[in-house]
């Protein structure tokens, strides 16, 4: 018997359906917090960018609790410890409707928002301050100044850490299925109980998580070099 | 790399052909033997002398006595049984491993040397009697494990989440999240006398035999192993084994409803 035996069985029939299904799930779970997650990046640093002490301290609050606790307790606290304070009704609303899904895409999200506002206000900081003078020189006003002058230049100066990020919450996804998400880990454990192909199993998984991370880090390379050439014109 | 990989392929398969485990086994003078070390009865920490101890604990010592060397006991985590055989880290898995045909193409496995029902606790104010009122509902269980795969087989009309660990598949029937949870019986006995209003359905999903799992094509050590559990049962070693750890005494009470069994009874 050799580790390479056994690939076979498991990429056909109703093994390969289950693998592309937690593969899909993954894609999901990965796909809906990133986008969400630099949304609400973008407000909490643009919250953290108004004067005052008290979004200062409740901005920070909320990244040390994110980058601080475990993300796996962070998934725990989301799906058994929030659900409890909700009306039976709508606890029973969400179980009905994958309770496992939303949970796991509300832990994943505010976490790598916590994160990405860190690094899109490293960025930030390493603008000129001439910028906001000039922009408001200009007769734009703070909003406006935010959105059309600084963030954009903010995103570009922290793509290389944004990469980072966006690796790491592809891989995070992962946790998921400590809460029954049955996402691509949760696929691989099940099968790997079913047949003891350990190996075959995670090999497939890896190489999953292998592509998927190239397709990213291949994805912000590609939009930095265009930025590049786009500054040097 | 190509070169890498043909020594890769010709050791693996040299290991099949030449190895002879049991020889080793004697050569060495002591039997190589992994339990898990989380999981009450089979193999866990005394909290009173931080030593682990357990029914597969026993089991191992009992083994490598018939085989008449010593035993070297070793901690292994439930995804690990199956890279630790194959890896020849140890001789012999004990450690809660259930027989099927599609994973006895990966290992060998022994007779079983003792069989518990898989059951489903349900909430005690809920109004499911069999496995048919589970039509659109949730059964929550340990994933990977064959009570996981026994509720996705017998009970295609419900939803089957798999968690992490026991405690989490008994928290999320606790807070209704799912409406059944699926275990073997000594398992969820623990959470069952702990909490007050929960009951096991009649019906067992099935009664898992739990073998000794060794390395494939170890067939002499297997044939070695089936003998030494099959003079255990004559001498009524197994029978003690179980009373000690399941039986009266222990916090289980369970009966022994299956003796020795071997494999061909399942096959």
């Amino acid at each position: 018997m050799s580790i390479f035996n056994g690939f076979a069985s498991l990429l056909q029939g109703d093994y390969l359906h289950a693998f592309l299904g937690g593969m899909a799930l993954t894609l999901e779970l990965f796909v809906i917090s990133a986008v969400l997650a630099f949304l609400l990046a973008c407000v909490l640093m643009a919250i953290r960018l108004v004067p005052g002490r008290a979004t200062d301290v409740l901005v920070s609050a909320y990244v040390e609790y994110h980058r601080n606790v475990p993300s796996l307790v962070q998934l725990f606290v989301w799906y058994f410890g929030v659900p409890q304070l909700l009306p039976a009704s709508t606890q029973n609303l969400i179980n009905d409707n994958g309770g496992e899904v939303i949970f796991a895409i509300i832990a994943l999200t505010l976490n790598a928002a916590a994160y990405v506002s860190e690094d899109l206000r490293s960025g930030f900081r390493s603008l000129p301050s001439g910028q906001t003078e000039a922009s408001r020189a200009l007769g734009l006003g703070y909003v406006q100044t935010l959105r059309k002058v600084l963030i954009p230049q903010a995103i570009w100066a922290s793509a290389p850490s944004l990469v980072n990020q966006t690796l790491g919450l592809f891989k995070t996804t992962a946790l998921a299925m400590a809460i029954g998400t049955a996402e691509l880990m949760y696929i691989t454990r099940q099968i790997e109980g079913e047949t003891y192909m350990t190996f075959q199993t995670f090999a497939v998984a890896s190489l999953f998580y292998l592509l998927g991370s190239w397709a990213i880090m291949l994805c912000g390379s590609l939009l930095q070099q265009r930025n590049q050439s786009r500054m040097a014109r | 790399m190509k070169r890498a990989l043909f020594a890769l392929c010709g050791l693996m398969a040299s290991g099949v052909v030449l190895a002879d485990g049991l020889q080793d086994i004697k050569d060495r003078g002591a039997l190589r033997c992994a339990t898990l070390t989380d999981s009450v009865p089979l193999g866990y920490q005394d909290p009173a002398t931080r030593e682990i101890v357990g029914l597969d604990v026993d089991l191992c010592k009992a083994l490598a006595q018939q085989l008449g060397v010593k035993v070297e006991l070793q901690g292994v985590a439930v995804s690990a049984r199956i890279p630790t055989l194959i890896s020849g880290r140890a001789d012999v898995v004990a450690a809660a491993l259930g027989y099927t045909k599609a994973r006895a193409e990966q290992i060998e496995f022994s007779s079983a040397y003792y069989q518990v029902p898989i059951k489903v606790l349900v909430k005690g104010d809920s109004n499911i009697k069999t496995f048919d009122d589970f039509t659109d509902k949730r059964i929550s269980a340990i994933k990977s494990s064959t009570p996981e795969l026994y509720a996705r087989q017998q009970i295609t009309q419900a939803k089957v989440v798999g968690f992490e660990d026991a405690p989490s598949a008994f928290l999320a029937l606790q807070q209704g999240k799912v409406q059944g949870m699926a275990m073997t019986e000594p398992a969820a006995i623990r959470f069952h006398v702990r909490s007050e209003n929960m009951h096991f359905l009649d019906q067992a999903l099935h009664y898992e035999p739990n073998c000794i799992g060794i390395k494939k094509g170890e067939l002499a050590l297997t044939a070695a192993v089936d003998k030494a559990l099959a003079d255990m049962e004559a001498s009524g070693e197994l029978q003690a084994l179980w009373d000690k750890w399941y039986g009266e005494g222990s916090e289980f009470k369970l009966a022994r409803e299956k003796k020795l069994t071997p494999l061909t009874d399942f096959q």
